[in-house]
This record gives structure tokens, C-alpha cells and sequence, in this order.
């Protein structure tokens, strides 16, 4: 029998608002997407994604080590004559595995074998040897495969702001907007084992370091830390705050961090000056400087914190990535390992909107 | 034209039929949708949690029992990914969870008393109490898509209510 409190609620609940048509658009899509009779089971996917980036690495490693022994050449580049760029799309710069980013709050990506994609996302990480891409889609992270197919969707709580894969693929690091707050969180490469890292940093990318064991991010009072996985610690890196940008040298431990006067290599003051970008290349940091009207100097210092040559770049420099350094011209964004030779990655119309661009 | 079932959709989906998986979408997307929006009480989630359960129910498809009634089990899939998310966010925020918000136009004092104290509900509780009077899920329903036994969704509502009650009366008294 109804009770009157059970009418009463009836009548409050159930005026619940609609879905709006566009979610609905949406969800059809991806879930249609996700209709696949003849694949193999979710768990399979998952373990094809973890085992196939754990082949890939190895593979790496194996051929690291024979071109470092010189028993193989080890040449990386495309073989196909690269696409042109069309309008507000990435075009993969020659000797890279792929190139991603999001523009106008679209995420792009171009990878080998012409994975493209363009679908509104709120951040991006290509995984090691561009092989599969992390994003940020309405309150997920989500992982997708070079044919565009979901591998697998976790839902973060909030919209994600910042993803970091590991150099091995089988950790990622993103940080979510949670509120007024930001949160970070680590997660397996096949979408499980999600952990709760520090309730409170900035939305900054944080830097895996080589060995796997440790990342670096920017903890909410703005300093530089560094959490070591194995024994779950957390350590202030240096005094130096408000950090912008971390980033962990290719190999060892070096830890490089930007603020918005300077860079630091190791707990050393490299460089004064309004950093625009930082990042490594060659196993050497590269540090762009804004210089006013001139174009931006390209400084370049061993791990040691020694300089090592410098150049000049044209337009912005908005990330050191993969190798590159990629700027934003009038042109549009372009990528080289120098002035000369740069290759226009992206053509935009002035004053589009281009936030993580990532080159593997 | 008579409309197909859920198991002749389901069927034809399972054979990778778009037009069919299309279908069996737009079927139940609406409720899907109310049901995420019952448990996590924000829009955004709802979209999320919603499109998220579809994905999942889709890829699973195969493994399907077809001689099961399809709503259910997506209901199931639903409420189950809302609520791993409001614990998991309950887990890192001090927060309180979400209230209930827009649920309806309240009208009067008495209606928001009511919607205030529902929104005071545990986790568990007010699931089962939304799903109930607001989805219009029967007990059994909602114990499928809970997964747990009806006794225990009979007593939580039994419960609810009762804490409902009180709540009433005594901001009635004051």
C-alpha cells in the first residue's frame, strides 16, 4: 500500500530532467563503436594492449642495446612521403612515431599508418612508440587504439587535465580536476589498478622517470615532487616554486623544472629568463627563452648542467617534445630539430587554441 | 509493423547489426540516462556514467545471455558504474556527496524539506530510493541491478523511509 510519503516522493522524483540530445548523440556513437561480434573478450583486449606494449618495449631495449653495441643501425623515420598538413590537422613530422595534441579542445592525432582522429577531449599522452593514445573524454580516461577503437574507458571523476605514460607503457599518471581542486592518480596501461597518488597538486603533466619507478609532478604549493612507486614516498624536489613544467631526463635520474623566470637542472639555476618550453632531446635539455622581439633562444645543456650550443627558433616555442621543438608560428605549428629543416605539423588559424602537443 | 524485441535486437546486434544495436540504444538510453542521474545527481556524470554503461554493455554483448531481459542488465551495469564513481569519489574528496540537485521544481517549503532530506540519505540508501520512486524500478528490478538479494532492497527501503519520516517530523516540531 502507497503511503502518502511514498506519493510525495513519486511525485518529486519523478520529474527528473532529460538526458540532453547531444549526450545521447554521443553515447550512440561510442557505443556503437564498442559493438564488436567478432573480437576477442574485454580481458583479452586488455591483455593484448599490455602484452603488445610490453613487446614493443623490449623490442626497443633489445635494439637500444645492439645500436649501442653497433651491431644494428637503427633508423627511425617515415618511409612514406608524410601527408600535407590540412587545416586544424597534425601531420606526423618525419623521423617521429606520432604526433598528438589537443586544438580548439579537440584532440588530434596522427600516428604511422594514419591513425587520425578528432573528437573533443580535455588532454592527451601518446604511449610509448606512439602505439596507443591516453585521453581525457568528458570525465574519462581513455584509452585508444591505432584504429580509433576504445581499448578501454575509466571513469575519473572529474575532467582530466593532465596524462603522463610511462616509458615502459605499463603505468599512467593523470591529474583530475576535482572540484576546485586538483587530484592525481596513477592507473595500470590496461585501464586497472586506479590509485589515488595526492589529493591536492597543479594541473601540470607530470614526467615519468626512465627507470619506471618514479614520477615527477607539481604538488599543490608548487614545488616539484617526486613519488617513488615502490615504496609509495613522496619527496619535495628542491625549494624552487611555483614549478610549471617537470621533466625527467631520458635516462637517469636528472630532474629539470621550469618556473616562470627560470629553469633548474639537478637543483641548479641553468637559465633566468621567461622559459616558454623545456624538454630533452638527444639526451641533452633544451630550454626555449622568450627574448622579446627577437625569436625565442634555444639553449641546450648536458646532464650535467654544462652548456651545450644554442639556436634560435621561430615564433613561440610551445613544447620540447620526442626529440623536437615544436613552435607556433604564423604559418601554423611547426617541428625540427633545428630552425632549419622545421616541418609544418599543424596548420591554425591565429589564435587557435594548442595545449599538449606531444611528439613520440 | 509490430516493433522487434529486445531479444531479436539483441540477437541481430550480437551479429554486429548496427541498425539493430542502433536501436536497442535508443530503447533504452533515456532510462539508462535517469537511472545515472537518479544515483549521481549531476548531469555531467549522468552523460558519463550513461554512455559509459552503454559502451560496456555493447562490448559485452557477446557474452550475453540472451534468454535474460536486456533492460536489467544494463540497468545493472549503470547503476553499478555510478556508484563505483560516487565511492570512488567519496574516497578522495572530504566533500559531501552530491545532493540531489534539479531533480524537480520544488514548489514549496515542504517538498524541499523532503528533497533535502532524501539528498541526507546514505549512499545505499538513496539509491534504492530513487530507483524506486524515481526510475519506478520494483524491488526485484532493483535488486537485480544492485546485485543484491530483494530482502535486503525491501529492508534499505523500509529503512529510508523511516529515516524520511522522522526527518519530516521533527523539522515539522521545530
Amino acid at each position: 500500500m502507497s503511503s502518502e510519503l511514498e506519493r510525495r516522493l513519486e511525485s518529486l522524483l519523478t520529474e527528473a530532467p532529460e538526458p540532453d540530445p547531444g549526450a545521447g548523440e554521443e553515447a550512440l556513437h561510442r557505443a556503437l563503436r564498442a559493438l564488436q561480434p567478432a573480437a576477442p573478450t574485454h580481458r583479452g583486449l586488455r591483455t593484448a594492449v599490455l602484452v603488445f606494449a610490453a613487446a614493443a618495449v623490449l623490442l626497443a631495449i633489445a635494439a637500444g642495446s645492439l645500436a649501442a653495441a653497433g651491431a644494428l643501425h637503427v633508423s627511425f623515420g617515415a618511409k612514406k612521403k608524410p601527408a600535407h598538413a590540412a587545416t586544424g590537422r597534425l601531420s606526423l613530422p618525419r623521423g617521429a612515431n606520432g604526433v598528438a595534441a589537443i586544438v580548439d579542445g579537440r584532440l588530434s592525432v596522427a600516428i604511422k599508418g594514419g591513425f587520425r582522429l578528432q573528437v573533443a577531449a580535455s588532454a592527451v599522452a601518446l604511449s610509448p612508440h606512439a602505439l596507443y593514445v591516453a585521453a581525457g573524454i568528458g570525465h574519462s580516461l581513455v584509452a585508444l587504439a591505432p584504429d580509433g577503437r576504445r581499448m578501454w574507458s575509466h571513469p575519473a571523476g572529474g575532467e582530466v587535465v593532465a596524462i603522463a605514460w610511462a616509458p615502459d607503457g605499463l603505468r599512467i599518471a593523470y591529474v583530475v580536476r576535482h572540484g576546485h581542486r586538483f587530484v592525481l592518480r596513477a592507473i595500470d596501461g590496461n585501464g586497472t589498478d586506479d590509485a589515488l597518488i595526492d589529493r591536492s597538486v597543479r594541473p601540470v603533466r607530470p614526467s615519468w622517470r626512465a627507470d619506471n619507478l618514479a614520477f615527477a609532478y607539481v604538488g599543490g604549493g608548487g614545488h616539484a615532487i617526486v613519488y617513488d612507486i615502490g615504496h609509495e614516498k613522496h619527496s619535495i624536489s628542491g625549494t624552487t616554486a611555483p614549478v610549471t613544467r617537470v621533466s625527467f631526463a631520458p635516462s637517469g635520474k636528472t630532474l629539470a623544472v621550469a618556473t616562470p623566470g627560470s629553469a633548474v637542472l639537478g637543483g641548479k639555476t641553468i637559465v633566468s629568463g621567461d622559459i616558454e618550453a623545456l624538454g630533452w632531446r638527444d639526451g641533452r635539455l633544451a630550454v626555449a627563452v622568450e627574448q622579446g622581439v627577437t625569436p625565442p633562444l634555444v639553449r641546450i645543456f648536458r646532464q650535467n648542467g654544462r652548456p651545450d650550443g644554442s639556436f634560435h627558433a621561430p615564433g613561440r616555442v610551445v613544447a620540447v617534445s620526442g626529440g623536437f621543438v615544436v613552435s607556433q608560428t604564423p604559418k601554423g605549428i611547426v617541428a625540427g630539430q633545428q630552425l632549419a629543416g622545421a616541418r609544418t605539423v599543424l596548420d591554425v588559424r591565429p589564435g587557435t587554441s594548442v595545449r599538449d602537443l606531444q611528439v613520440g | 509493423m509490430r516493433e522487434p524485441s529486445d531479444r531479436d535486437l539483441v540477437r541481430r546486434a550480437r551479429r554486429g547489426d548496427r541498425e539493430a544495436a542502433a536501436a536497442l540504444f535508443r530503447r533504452y538510453w533515456r532510462d539508462a540516462w535517469r537511472a545515472a542521474f537518479a544515483i549521481t545527481g549531476r548531469r555531467s556524470l549522468a552523460d558519463d556514467v550513461a554512455a559509459d554503461g552503454f559502451e560496456r554493455a555493447f562490448a559485452a554483448l557477446g557474452r550475453f545471455d540472451e534468454r535474460r531481459p536486456f533492460g536489467p542488465w544494463l540497468h545493472r551495469i549503470v547503476a553499478n558504474r555510478a556508484l563505483d564513481l560516487l565511492r570512488a569519489e567519496r574516497r578522495l574528496s572530504d566533500e559531501e556527496l552530491p545532493e540531489l540537485p534539479d531533480v524537480a521544481p520544488v514548489h514549496d517549503s515542504g517538498d524541499r524539506s523532503l528533497l533535502a532530506s532524501v539528498a541526507g540519505l546514505s549512499l545505499e540508501r538513496r539509491v534504492v530510493v530513487v530507483l524506486r520512486y524515481g526510475v519506478g524500478m520494483t524491488p526485484k528490478q532493483i535488486a537485480s541491478a544492485l546485485d543484491l538479494p530483494v530482502g535486503t532492497v525491501n529492508s534499505r527501503l523500509a529503512r529510508a523511509l523511516e529515516q524520511l519520516r522522522e526527518a519530516l517530523e521533527v523539522e515539522h516540531v521545530e
